[in-house]
């Protein structure tokens, strides 16, 4: 089977197949991205504060476009802190006034206080662009692999190197 | 031939796939010209698409979402449009292709092959148009993959290289040693009557597999037999 990969052909194909395998599951996130106007269209719950709602390791899928409807209380959305690149995943209190400076106020369901000390300090309430969506759907349990990998991160290299073996020798 | 590779007999892939390779072999040994067009098509769409994909990442990395959606939105659409493309090409131009080329008649030949799941049954489509006459003619050669491959996996080129020979005389005429070996009967069941050559015999004793009877013992003249001969006189 090596043998065959000295025919230059043959091996610019096999490692087109490896690259495609790659960049088509790229482009499907990017592709999602851009329908649902979200940078991170699906995520995963990394903290207990939404219990008994969401468990950590529950897999979130986001929508960002507001078709029919303002972000209303009660609503759970994930925002990010300003300047901070961890999203947080919490409940919409309240609000104050109507369109893109509406004030939002969130509170996670499991917590004491709401979320006015998680945010940047000076900021007291978030505006519709900090959300980076609403929660429209979850899968219990699935994103657990997420957070191992990225707890451990040298086992996304592992995982990439067997994929690549995997795919460049066989030829089925 | 000593050593050579095994392949699992029950792997349909690997029995395809190592007659796939061997057929643009045994073609070149015989002077025909390969034409690349299909492959390099293929290459092509792939690494474009590889390419634009890549772009892509590039450009979301560096300056973030927001801000390049529009252009993400574009190389979303355009990524699927040249994978449905790639993805057309593979299945309704190439079809299997196996091999392309021109004889060093000026013949041009095509050959495509296929197999249905769990039929050890090698299914090739031969196109070929004359260079003088300029007529195309399609044939189709069905056979069993025992004829050229052993029980333990090795393959054998000479049977397959007799089965094209003397079924497509486009190769036949360039290929006259084989055209004019001994015919095997064979089809899709496998060859009716095992009829081996003495060079055959030699390889696959010399590779290890034990041959009695002393018609065969004379045509090889290796030194696994000469080794045996040397046995049987101490014997007596």
């Amino acid at each position: 089977m090596l043998s065959a990969l000295g025919n230059p052909r043959q091996a610019a194909a096999q490692l087109m197949n490896f690259g495609l395998i790659l960049s088509t599951a790229f482009m499907m996130w990017k592709g999602l991205s851009v329908i649902s106007d979200s940078p991170s269209p699906i995520v995963v719950v990394l903290s207990g504060s939404m219990e008994p709602a969401f468990q950590r390791g529950d897999l979130l899928m986001l929508w960002n476009r507001n078709l029919f409807t303002e972000t209303s209380v009660g609503e759970v959305v994930v925002y990010n802190v300003k300047d901070k690149d961890i999203p947080i995943v919490h409940r919409v209190i309240s609000k104050f006034g109507t369109g893109p400076t509406a004030k939002l106020l969130t509170k996670g369901d499991n917590n004491d206080s709401d979320d006015t000390k998680l945010y940047a300090p000076g900021q007291n309430y978030l505006v519709r662009e900090d959300i980076i969506g609403s929660v429209v759907g979850y899968m219990p349990f699935v994103g657990y692999v997420t957070i191992m990998l990225s707890e451990h991160p040298w086992m996304k290299t592992v995982m990439l190197g067997i994929m690549g073996l995997v795919v460049v020798l066989q030829r089925e | 031939m000593a050593a050579q590779e095994k392949i699992t007999v029950y792997n349909l892939a690997d029995l395809k796939n190592t007659t796939d390779d061997a057929i643009p072999n045994y073609l070149t040994s015989l002077n025909f010209t390969p034409s690349h067009l299909l492959t390099d098509v293929r290459l092509a769409l792939g690494f474009s698409a590889f390419a634009l994909s890549a772009a892509c990442f590039a450009w979301d990395y560096k300056l973030g979402f927001e801000s390049t959606k529009t252009y993400t939105a574009f190389a979303v659409a355009l990524y699927t449009i040249l994978n449905g493309f790639l993805t057309f090409w593979i299945l309704y131009v190439e079809k299997g292709t196996i091999y392309q080329g021109t004889s060093p008649r000026g013949d041009k030949i095509r050959i495509s092959t296929e197999t249905k799941k769990n039929v050890p049954v090698y299914h090739m489509t031969i196109e070929v148009k004359d260079g003088k006459t300029g007529e195309t003619k399609t044939l189709k050669i069905s056979r069993s993959f025992t004829e050229w491959f052993d029980a333990a996996g090795r393959f054998v080129a000479a049977p397959l290289q007799t089965v094209l020979a003397q079924g497509v005389d486009v190769i036949g005429k360039v290929d006259t040693k084989r055209a004019n070996a001994v015919k095997t009967e064979g089809g899709e069941s496998g060859p009716a009557a095992a009829v081996y050559t003495p060079e055959m015999l030699a390889m696959l004793s010399g590779a290890g597999v034990s041959v009695v009877g002393s018609a065969a013992e004379t045509a090889t003249g290796t030194e696994t037999a000469e080794a045996k001969k040397g046995g049987k006189r101490r014997k007596n």
